[in-house]
Formats: structure tokens, sequence, C-alpha cells
């Protein structure tokens, strides 16, 4: 575990400034603290979590935000499956698959023993729930002054494309992740990030099916 | 309120956990890789297409260097958020 400890920090510092301006955000639109830190405590996603706070900020039904917030998770399907070859998903493994943990997680894990690799998921998973619960809290309980210098703020939020770099490039020359990379770009070019998100994931998992 | 939070949680773990569980009927195909490339290109692109997009163009191409010259994941995006603060700082 402590292995994925160490190697969800590049992790841990993208999730952190996206966790204080939700901290943020959801105390500044009226919510109590305990409820926002329970959201991140339990979901533990952060675009559902933005979508819900934002929507019931605006006065939309609860249900419906939540229903909304649920849509936006769909791509989360996909990611179990793509690990199963290299680890079995429990309870505990499946409440840490993010976006970010996923994709370190599959890079990583091929190379690891068998008995390593649940230990090292965990670590992973922790990290990134640790630095996203401090984040939380802490844009919550009024320290979005963090934030204060925009470079810092967007210097860290970079930590994540980078990230996201690193893990893309073996892929880069595999068609089916080019077709579902830019079907996902031009559908988040129209705003419409999350459904994008959704198609990639269902073109990879058709990608060389015999009919 | 509560019940929308409980709800979001609960169908969030149910959609991460129930695909993954020992069932071998659902092959995961490419979906992996192609998740991957997706991920990358939406997190990196914010619509619309503006300058911003070369400031984010170099500090990937420093972060690729990064990893080609230290081939450490960590220092490499490391030196990717330095490259990108300095560059944000400087960007009239």
């Amino acid at each position: 575990m402590r292995r994925g400890l160490k190697a969800a920090w590049p992790i841990a510092l993208g999730y952190f400034p996206v966790a204080v301006a939700f901290g943020a955000l959801g105390t500044q639109a009226g919510l109590p603290y305990p409820w926002v830190q329970l959201t991140s405590l339990l979901v533990f996603a952060g675009a559902s979590q933005f979508a819900l706070v934002g929507l019931l900020a605006q006065g939309v039904p609860p249900l419906l935000a939540a229903s909304l917030g649920l849509l936006l998770n769909l791509r989360h399907a996909f990611y179990g499956p793509a690990l199963r070859p290299y680890l079995k998903g429990g309870p505990l493994e499946a409440f840490f698959l993010t976006d970010e943990v996923f994709a370190l997680a599959l890079k990583a894990l091929p190379g690891l023993l068998p008995r390593e690799r649940r230990g090292y998921f965990l670590g992973l998973g922790l990290g990134a729930y640790l630095s996203w619960n401090l984040g939380t809290a802490m844009g919550a309980l009024g320290s979005k002054g963090l934030l204060a210098w925009p470079a810092l703020g967007a210097a860290l939020s970079f930590a994540l494309p980078a990230l996201f770099l690193l893990l893309a490039l073996p892929h880069l020359k595999n068609p089916a992740a080019l077709l579902a990379g830019g079907v996902a770009l031009a559908f988040h070019l129209l705003g419409q990030t999350a459904w994008g998100l959704f198609l990639a994931g269902v073109l990879g998992l058709l990608w060389g099916r015999k009919p | 309120m509560t019940l929308a939070l409980f709800l979001l949680a609960l169908g969030t773990f149910l959609l991460r956990f129930l695909p993954w569980r020992g069932e071998k009927s659902l092959r995961a195909g490419q979906a992996g890789p192609a998740l991957v490339v997706a991920l990358f290109l939406v997190s990196a692109f914010g619509p619309p297409p503006s300058p911003g997009w070369l400031l984010t163009a170099l500090a990937l191409l420093g972060t690729y260097l990064g990893a080609r010259l230290t081939g450490n994941l960590g220092l490499a995006v490391f030196l990717g958020v330095g490259l990108y603060g300095l560059l944000y700082g400087l960007w009239p």
C-alpha cells in the first residue's frame, strides 16, 4: 500500500486545488460545511459533486440534481472491466475508482506481482481520497485564500492534464484510442464532456468485436 | 437534500462496483486505452479554442521532455506544473 500511496502524489497535487474550489463553492452556495464535506467523503467524484452543488444552489429539485450527477458518472462503469484482468474489484477498490486512479492503475498494475496489486491500488485510492477531502475541508472552512495567487491555482490544476498525458502516451498509436479520444474531444468542445467520455468508453468496448 | 446526496453516493458506487465484480462475460475490449486518451484530451483542452491552448501545449511538451529525461512520472508532472505556473505568470 505504501508504494501506491507514494505513486498517488501527482493525483493528490492535481486534486487539491479542485477540491478547495469545490469546498468554497459549496459553502458560498449556502450549504452547511458538514454536508459539503459529507459529499466529498461519500461520493468522491468531482464532476458530479460540482453538478450536485451547483444545481442545488440554482434551486433544482434535489432528486433531479442527484440523477443528473449520476449521469455524469456513467463512464465509471467501464473502468472496472478494463482493470479486471489485473485486479478483481471489491467494494473498497470500487469506492476509490476515480478517473485518475483508474488511468494510473491501468498503467501500473500490469507491471506488479498479483499479490502486490491490491495494496498498490488501495494506496493510490487512499492518497487521492485524502487529498480530495483535505482540499474540500480547506476550501469550505475559508482557506480558499490558498488559491489567491491565480498562477499557483492554475499551475496545480495542470497536474491532472500532465499526468493524463504521460498515461496516454503508450496508447497514442492505438486506433481505437485515437478515435475514441477524437469523439470525446469533439463532444467536450461542444460542452458535452460527460457524454463524450461515455461514448469513448462504448467505442473502446465495442472495438474489434465480432458481429 | 441529504437523501439526494446518499442516492448519488450509492449510485456512483454501484456504477463502479457492479461491472467490476467477478463475472467474465463483459470484456472491456479497448475501453481502457480509449478512456485514458479521451480523459487526457478533455482535461488538457477546454472549450473554446483559445491562446490558452498554446500555453497548455507548451507545458505538455515540457512534461513529456521531463518524462523522457528523468524517467520518473511524478517528477515529470511536477516539472510540468512548475512550467505551466511560470508560463501562466508570464503570459500577457
